[in-house]
């Protein structure tokens, strides 16, 4: 392709001549330049770009499932909007959600929040404010969310049927407990509708239960002995009755002789009164014996010192003398 | 070594593939693997420089474009031409038939989401499918139709087919003159039905889920907006400038090169192939970006 300018360019081919092109276009221009911008501010206001917002911040263990521009919903209503997921230092997954201030009001400090995934469709994030009169949910607030994952469920609800199950097939198997006890019901319940009814089957067998209803019998035969015995003629019971009537006079007698003892107590308190007086003369004589035995004491030293005096006398005298080496 | 043993018709070394391949004995059996070679040489490097005039041609009528100087009073006259034939003419009936069949393709999908019960995505998915893919690549397409439409009509009445005339040759103010104006109302008709078409869509999107109710908007507002984030929205005007800029530039450089070339004209408009693939590529390229 030759670039050089040539000596005069041919004239365009004239197109069919046409009333106000030069208009039409610059309409036409004008059409799509603002079809393009209203369509961007409309994609702008659209992404919310011109909200005015708040930041939270939700904490998550997992943040599968959770996408850029995902809703944050309160009531089925869209009030906030993932703008980013990040991995904190703690391994914890951040989603930095915008708020537009105007939905911010819905949100409270008593807020729970949400995660839940299903099995079909996309990870939902929802608020639950329950006390709406609680103080507001300050900006850049950090709040952990609750997780809701029924895949994650479904491993741990098939562990426990399986285990559920193995019990149940224990449970209900030819050798199982439940069988066996089922069985002795069965038995037990067989000797309660037979001849000896309940006595059967708790003493085990009609015999057992024969041996019971005898000694009931024979109960029953003492017990009308007894009866008779006791409350009878001549029973125990007037035996009784007589044996306190002759009580009731030894009684008597015996407060008689009770009185007469006071009387001789009183007397014996007479006689102690003298021999009172007689200790107390006893305590004198005591006295007395104290300085005669002080005269005695003093003869004997006497006497002691008379008879060193004469084994010091000769023939008596002894050599007392004591020699050193 | 084929040449060689097929000269030997009696003899017992004859070549089995030579023998096979020769069905015909009026057919000749000589190699071609270096005739080949060079001719596939050859045809590469035609292709290389053939792709290689497009894209210097391409970037020349850009920067002519872009420049005030080509916007004289001649030139606007002519480019405003271009814009009308290429833009009014066919605004009002593109939009009606791009309209209709949106309509039936929101309908089938809206109501098929509805009978599974995934309403939700059926908004998302009608302005994934219709906004961002087939409306710009139709529009591109049927620009595209309509240039080969006009050289066709051109062809058969003996006309000259080419937008230039090939015994002069080319320069800076011809193209100026007579190239630009063409790439421009090219590339404008494409923009221009893309993005009218690609909010008729979203309106007739809305009008067919929400009715007349103004109490969806919040929602389809959203909606939307989840489905346009930056990347999305981005790919989107690149995709719908490359298309218009492929639509404008392929043909015109195409139909150039074969008046300069002297080749004898078929009835296929000249780049019809490789336009195509630009387009194939430009949408297999937005699309990978966009999904994987």
């Amino acid at each position: 392709m030759e670039t050089q300018s040539p000596p005069t360019p041919p004239p365009a081919p004239a197109p069919p001549a046409v009333a106000h092109v030069e208009f039409k276009a610059i309409l036409l221009l004008a059409l799509v330049t603002t079809v393009i911008c209203g369509f961007l501010l409309y994609v702008m206001y659209a992404r919310g770009v011109f909200d005015k917002t708040q930041q939270l911040v939700l904490i998550a263990d997992d943040s599968e499932g959770v996408i850029v521009g995902m809703d944050l919903t309160f009531s089925g209503f869209p009030i906030g909007r993932v703008r980013r997921i990040e991995l904190a230092a703690d391994g914890k997954a951040r989603m930095l959600i915008d708020v537009p201030l105007k939905d911010a009001p819905w949100l409270r400090t008593s807020s729970i929040f949400t995660m839940e995934r299903s099995m079909v469709g996309e990870t939902k994030l929802r608020a639950f404010s329950g006390i709406l009169s609680d103080p507001p949910l300050p900006a850049d607030a950090e709040r952990t969310v609750l997780r809701g994952d029924t895949n994650a469920e479904i491993p741990r609800i098939v562990a426990s049927t399986r285990a559920l199950l193995e019990n149940l097939e224990n449970m209900t198997g030819a050798e199982s407990n439940i069988n066996t006890s089922l069985a002795n019901l069965k038995t037990v319940s067989e000797r309660l509708t037979g001849r000896f009814g309940l006595l059967s089957g708790v003493m085990g067998g009609e015999d057992n239960a024969k041996k019971i209803i005898a000694t009931l019998d024979h109960t029953n035969a003492l017990l009308a002995k007894a009866d008779q015995r006791i409350f009878g003629t001549k029973g125990v019971m007037d035996s009784a009755q007589a044996a306190v009537d002759g009580s009731q006079v030894a009684i008597r007698e015996l407060t008689g002789v009770l009185t007469d003892a006071r009387a001789s107590l009183k007397k014996v308190d007479a006689v102690l009164a003298e021999a009172q007086a007689v200790g107390a003369n006893a305590r004198v004589a005591s006295a007395d014996l104290g300085a005669l035995r002080a005269e005695v004491e003093i003869s004997l030293r006497k006497v002691t010192q008379l008879v060193e005096e004469v084994n010091r006398k000769w023939p008596f005298a002894r050599d007392t003398e004591i020699k050193l080496p | 070594m084929n040449e060689q043993y097929s000269e030997l018709p009696d003899s017992r070394l004859v070549n089995v593939s030579a023998s096979r391949a020769r069905y015909h004995p009026a057919m000749p059996t000589r190699s071609y693997a270096y005739l080949d070679s060079a001719a596939w040489g050859r045809a590469f490097l035609r292709g290389a420089a053939s792709w290689w005039h497009m894209i210097h041609l391409g970037a020349i009528v850009l920067v002519l474009a872009l420049s005030p100087s080509t916007y004289n009073r001649a030139n606007r006259a002519n480019t405003s031409s271009h814009i009308y034939a290429s833009t009014w003419q066919v605004l009002p009936w593109f939009t009606a038939m791009a309209a209709l069949l949106s309509l039936v393709l929101i309908r089938i999908v809206v109501v098929t989401a509805l009978s599974y019960g995934l309403s939700q995505y059926a908004l998302q998915m009608v302005v994934r499918v219709l906004v961002l893919e087939l409306i710009p690549l139709s529009a591109a397409l049927f620009v595209a139709l309509r240039a080969g439409m006009t050289f066709n009509a051109s062809a058969q009445t003996n006309a000259r087919p080419s937008p230039v005339d090939p015994s002069v040759p080319l320069s800076l103010n011809r193209l100026r003159a007579e190239v630009v104006p063409r790439v421009m109302a090219g590339a404008f008709s494409v923009l221009t039905l893309a993005m009218i078409n690609s909010v008729i869509v979203l309106v007739l999107a809305y009008l067919t889920v929400y009715g007349l109710s103004p109490w969806g908007l919040p929602g389809y507002t959203r909606t939307v907006g989840q489905v346009f984030d930056l990347s999305v929205t981005l790919g989107f005007a690149l995709k719908t400038i490359f298309f218009s800029l492929a639509v404008a530039v392929v043909p015109m450089a195409a139909s150039l090169e074969t008046a300069r070339d002297q080749a004898s004209l078929s009835g296929v408009q000249p780049g019809a192939v490789r336009l195509f693939l630009v387009l194939l590529l430009i949408e297999a390229a937005s699309l990978a970006i966009k999904y994987i």
